[in-house]
C-alpha cells in the first residue's frame, strides 16, 4: 500500500504554528475519512476462509508478525502508532516487548485481538500470522464431537434425559440412547480439531470471534475496569465456557469455572464464584482476570502490563503464577510491560520498540548483556537497581517525540549520545548481529560495511 | 374515608388505642435505657479489668506463663490488645513533655490518624480505620527518609498529616522544634513556606486554566516571597533551576509531558523556599527514561537547597537510589526504620526481606530465591491480633498470633519490631 501523508494547506498570513486552523483540519478529515472507510468496509465483509488462510515462514512458531502498520486516523494527522514490526512468537516460549508509554507495545497487541478503536485506529498493512487450533466442522459447520469409547473401542451410550432427571421413552416404552461425548479433566465437553493458520489482518471482525478468547486471550492491566461490576465472577466467567464450548451446559461451566479458579491459586473458588468485583483486592481481580483468561483454553495469551497496577508483593505472586500456568497450558505468552525487570525475569525473547518501531531484538541474554542500540543501553543504565551503588543516574535526555508526522530519520537521534553523520540520513534499517539478534542503528550498519 | 372510620369507632376505643401506643412507646424507651444501662456497666467492668495492668513490664509479667510455655490456649486476644492500646496511649501521654529532639527538623512521635467507620447517635466512634497506628521517627535537616510499603499501608496518608493536610487523631508532630500537631489551619499557614509536597500524579495535580507562569507565582504572590515586582525574575531563576525552559513560561499544563509537568510541581514546591518536601511517590507515573530525569533533578535541587525530603514510594530500587534512611511501613505502622546501608544490607524483618526479594531483578541470568508473601495485605479498619503481619509471615510463631512485638532498637538507629529476634531490654 502506498504511503500515508497528513496533507498540508497552504495558509495566508500570520499563523500560530502550535495549532491547526480549520480549514487544515478540514482537509486531513477528508482524506481520513477516504481511508477509513476502505478499511473499515473490509472489516465487515462477509469471507470466505480461503481469503485469510495464510501459513507460517517457521513452523515451530505460533505468531508472526510481519511489517506491519498501525495508523490512527486523526484530526491532528496520521499518528503511525506502529510502523513496520515485525517479530515471531514461538511456541512454548515467552515474548516480553518493552518500550516506553506511546511506543505502540499496546497498539501491536490489540492490533493482534484486532480490538482497535474504529474508524480511527486502523491495522493499514502487514500480515499478522497465528496459528489457530480450531473446532473441526462438517458440511453444515457444525463442530464434530469426540465419543467416548469403552476399553473395547465400542461408543458408549447413555439414556437421554429429560430436565427434571427422568428418562425419555420413545413410542415403543424403550428409552431414548444418547450417545456419550468425551471429556476432559475439567468435565468440558471435547470436539474434534485441527490446526490452521490465520492472517488477522485480513479477517473480517465476524470471523474474530473464532480467535479472540478461544485462541487468543488477553490479560488487561487494570482488572477493575475489565471486569464487569455489576455481574458476579462466576457469572462472567462461566459466560466464556458457555460461548466457545458449544453444547456445555450450566452446569459444565460452573465446574469449568471453579476448577479455572483453583488453578490460579485462589483459595476459596465457590465464595469468589458467587462475589462480585469490587469485594476482592487488586491481586484477587487479576488472579480472576487470569482465569477468565485460561477458561478458553487458549494456546496465546498477550498479557498487556498485567502487574503495573499491583504492589511488588502481589506482582511477585502473579509473575510466579504466570510462569507455572505457561508450562501446565503448554502455551506461550506475549508479555507487554515497561518494566526491564520483569521482561528478564520472565521472557525467552526481548523485542525493544521506541515510536512506534522495534530498535532491537533478541533473546534476553544478549538485551540485557549485549545492548547494542544506544536507547536499549540507555534504559538499562536509567533503572536504579538494588545492587548498584552510583550516585547519579543516567539519563536518557529529552522526551519521546511527537507521533504524528514522523521524519525519515531514527527518531532516537535528538536523544542519542552517540549519533553519528549516517543518523541524519535515512531511518536506519534492522541489522543483523546475531543468529537472533536484530538492531536498527547507522552505528552496526556501518561497521559491517566496513568489515567488507 | 377517614370521615367514615371515625364514625364507626368510639371515643372510648380512640382513648384506648392513645393509650396502648403509649405504653408501647414507654416499654420501647425503657427497654433502650436498660440495654444502654447494661452497655456502660459492661464497659466500666472491662475498663476496670484493663486497668488493672499499668505498665508495660506488668503486662510482659502477665504474659510471661503463656510466652515462656508457648501455649496460648485460653490466651484472650481482644483483651491484650485492649491492654496494648491502653499501655500505648500512657506511653505517649508520658512522653508528651519530653523536649524535642534539636537536631532533627522533623520529629513525629506517636502519631496516630483514625478515620472514623461507625459512630454512634452522640457521635462516639465505635469503628474506626487505622491508616496510621503509632508511628515515631526523626529526621535530621538535609536528610532524605524514604516510606516503602504496600498500597494501602498508610504511607501516604502519613505524608499528609504530618504537613497537617489532616487533622491527626493523635501524637505529637515537632517541626523545628514546635510542635504542630494541635495548630489551627490558621496557624499553619506561614508554616507553609516551610513545608512543601510534590504530589504522585502530574496530570491531575496542575489547573488546567493557569499558564505555568501563573501556577509558578500564585504561591509566590500569597506568601510574599520577594517583592511583587521581583516576582517575573524569580519565578525564571526558579524554572532555570528546574530544567524548564523560559518560554514556557506563558504556555499550559496539557502542552507538556508527564516528566515536564512533574518538573513544574517540583517548581511550584520550591517557589516558597521550603525547608522540608514531602515527596508523595513523584516518578511512580513516569517512564524509566524520564524517571532517572525527575531523580536526578531532585538529588541536585537537595544539594543546592540543602532540602529535607521526606519520600514516598513502593519502588524499592527508587527509595534506596535517593534515601538516607528508610522507614518500612505495613498497615500503619513502621515495622523496620534504619541506615538505608544497614537495611538493604541485612533486612531484619521478614517483611522488609520479602519485599526486597519481590522487586525483579533486571538481570535474565540471576534467578533469586523469592520470598513470596502468600494473600493480600488484610483491612486496617480489622487488623489482625498480636503481631499485625503473622497472617502472611513465612516465619510466623505461635506468639505472634497474640502478642504485638514491641518496636526496639537493635543496632544503633536500627529499629525493628519482630518476635524473631529477642524482645527484652
Amino acid at each position: 500500500m502506498s504511503e500515508v501523508k497528513t496533507p498540508k494547506v497552504e495558509s495566508k498570513g500570520k499563523k500560530n504554528r502550535n495549532y491547526l486552523t480549520g480549514k487544515e483540519i478540514r482537509a486531513i478529515v477528508r482524506s481520513n475519512n477516504k481511508i477509513t472507510r476502505a478499511l473499515e468496509k473490509k472489516k465487515r465483509r462477509k469471507a470466505k476462509e480461503e481469503e485469510f488462510l495464510s501459513a507460517l515462514k517457521d513452523d515451530r512458531n505460533i505468531l508472526e508478525v510481519e511489517d506491519l502498520h498501525t495508523y490512527f486516523f486523526t484530526e491532528q494527522g496520521v499518528v503511525k502508532a506502529v510502523n513496520g514490526v515485525s517479530f515471531e512468537v514461538p511456541q512454548g516460549s515467552t515474548v516480553g516487548v518493552v518500550g516506553e508509554s506511546g511506543c505502540g507495545k499496546s497498539v501491536t497487541s490489540m492490533s493482534i485481538m484486532q480490538l482497535l478503536q474504529g474508524p480511527t485506529g486502523q491495522i493499514y498493512s502487514g500480515e499478522i500470522r497465528f496459528k489457530s487450533y480450531d473446532f473441526k466442522l462438517d458440511e453444515k459447520k457444525r463442530p464434530i464431537p469426540v465419543w467416548e469409547t469403552d476399553e473395547a473401542g465400542n461408543p458408549v451410550f447413555d439414556e437421554k434425559k429429560d430436565k427434571k432427571g427422568r428418562a425419555v421413552l420413545d413410542k415403543e416404552g424403550k428409552p431414548v440412547l444418547v450417545q456419550r461425548q468425551k471429556r476432559d479433566e475439567y468435565g468440558t465437553l471435547q470436539y474434534e480439531m485441527e490446526e490452521k493458520v490465520f492472517n488477522i489482518a485480513e479477517m473480517p471482525i465476524r470471523e474474530m470471534y473464532r480467535l479472540r478468547g478461544r485462541q487468543i486471550a488477553m490479560i488487561f492491566q487494570e482488572p477493575m475496569t475489565s471486569l464487569n461490576p455489576v455481574f458476579t465472577i462466576g457469572n462472567q466467567l462461566d459466560e466464556v465456557t458457555l460461548l466457545h464450548f458449544p453444547g456445555s451446559s450450566k452446569a459444565d461451566a460452573k465446574r469449568r469455572s471453579i476448577e479455572m479458579l483453583n488453578l490460579v491459586g485462589i483459595a476459596m473458588p465457590e465464595r469468589v464464584y458467587k462475589s462480585y468485583p469490587h469485594e476482592l483486592s487488586g491481586g484477587m481481580r487479576q488472579r480472576v482476570m487470569i482465569s477468565m483468561a485460561l477458561a478458553g483454553n487458549p494456546r496465546l495469551i498477550i498479557a498487556d502490563e498485567p502487574t503495573t497496577a499491583l504492589d511488588v508483593t502481589i506482582q511477585a505472586q502473579i509473575l510466579d503464577l504466570l510462569r507455572d500456568l505457561k508450562k501446565r497450558i503448554n502455551g506461550s505468552i506475549l508479555l507487554i510491560t515497561h518494566d526491564l525487570g520483569i521482561i528478564a525475569e520472565m521472557a525467552d525473547f526481548v523485542v525493544v520498540m521506541y515510536a512506534g518501531r522495534i530498535i532491537e531484538k533478541g533473546t534476553a541474554s544478549e538485551i540485557f548483556h549485549h545492548p547494542m542500540h544506544p536507547y536499549t543501553i540507555g534504559l538499562q543504565k536509567s533503572k536504579p537497581t538494588m545492587d548498584s551503588e552510583k550516585d547519579t543516574l543516567f539519563n536518557i535526555p529529552g522526551n519521546v517525540p511527537n507521533p504524528i508526522d514522523m521524519p525519515n530519520y531514527c527518531y532516537f537521534r535528538e536523544r542519542c549520545s552517540r549519533c553519528t553523520k549516517a543518523c541524519f540520513g535515512d531511518y536506519p534499517p534492522m541489522t543483523q548481529v546475531s543468529p537472533t539478534h536484530w538492531v536498527a542503528c547507522h552505528l552496526y550498519d556501518e561497521k559491517k560495511e566496513e568489515e567488507k | 374515608m377517614i370521615n367514615s372510620v371515625l364514625a364507626a369507632v368510639s371515643g372510648r376505643q380512640i382513648v384506648a388505642a392513645g393509650v396502648l401506643l403509649a405504653v408501647i412507646a414507654a416499654l420501647i424507651l425503657a427497654g433502650f435505657i436498660l440495654y444502654r444501662v447494661v452497655v456502660r456497666k459492661r464497659e466500666k467492668a472491662e475498663q476496670t479489668v484493663v486497668d488493672k495492668i499499668k505498665t508495660r513490664e506488668e503486662l510482659e509479667a502477665h504474659n510471661a506463663k503463656y510466652i515462656s510455655s508457648g501455649n496460648f490456649a485460653g490466651f484472650d486476644d481482644a483483651l491484650e490488645s485492649k491492654r496494648e492500646q491502653a499501655i500505648r496511649e500512657r506511653l505517649a501521654e508520658e512522653e508528651k513533655d519530653l523536649p524535642p529532639d534539636e537536631d532533627a527538623l522533623l520529629e513525629v512521635r506517636h502519631l496516630k490518624m483514625y478515620f472514623p467507620l461507625k459512630k454512634t447517635v452522640g457521635g462516639k466512634v465505635t469503628l474506626a480505620l487505622r491508616a496510621v497506628d503509632d508511628v515515631s521517627f526523626k529526621l535530621k535537616a538535609g536528610e532524605t527518609l524514604g516510606i516503602v510499603g504496600e498500597s494501602g499501608c498508610g504511607k501516604t496518608t502519613m505524608g499528609r498529616s504530618v504537613l497537617k493536610l489532616y487533622q491527626p487523631t493523635g501524637g505529637q508532630i515537632f517541626f523545628e522544634g514546635k510542635d504542630i500537631a494541635g495548630y489551627k489551619p490558621k496557624a499553619m499557614r506561614p508554616l507553609r513556606t516551610q513545608m512543601q509536597i510534590i504530589f504522585q500524579d502530574p496530570y491531575s495535580s496542575l489547573p488546567p486554566r493557569s499558564t505555568v507562569g501563573g501556577i509558578l507565582s500564585e504561591p509566590v504572590k500569597v506568601h510574599k516571597i520577594v517583592p511583587k515586582a521581583e516576582t517575573k525574575d524569580y519565578v525564571m531563576k526558579i524554572m532555570e533551576q528546574c530544567g524548564l525552559r523560559d518560554y514556557y513560561y506563558e504556555r499550559y499544563p496539557h502542552e507538556f509531558s508527564g516528566g515536564q509537568r512533574q518538573r513544574i510541581c517540583i517548581a511550584r514546591a520550591l517557589s516558597v523556599k521550603p525547608k522540608l518536601v514531602i515527596c508523595d511517590e513523584p516518578v511512580s507515573a513516569l517512564d524509566v527514561s524520564i524517571q532517572a530525569q525527575i531523580i536526578n533533578l531532585l538529588k541536585k535541587l537537595q544539594e543546592e537547597l540543602g532540602l529535607t525530603y521526606l519520600f514516598i514510594s513502593h519502588d524499592l530500587s527508587v527509595v534506596k537510589h535517593i534515601s538516607d534512611k528508610i522507614g518500612v511501613m505495613y498497615l500503619g505502622s513502621m515495622v523496620e526504620f534504619g541506615d538505608k546501608k544497614a537495611i538493604f544490607s541485612h533486612p531484619m524483618h521478614p517483611y522488609t526481606q520479602a519485599l526486597f526479594s519481590a522487586v525483579p531483578n533486571p538481570n535474565p541470568d540471576v534467578k533469586m530465591d523469592r520470598i513470596v508473601l502468600k494473600g493480600d495485605i488484610p483491612s486496617p479498619a480489622d487488623p489482625p491480633k498480636g503481631c499485625k503481619f503473622n497472617t502472611r509471615c513465612p516465619h510466623a510463631m505461635e506468639i505472634c498470633k497474640h502478642i504485638a512485638p514491641k518496636y526496639k532498637e537493635y543496632e544503633p538507629g536500627h529499629f525493628v519490631a519482630c518476635h524473631c529476634y529477642s524482645q527484652e531490654d
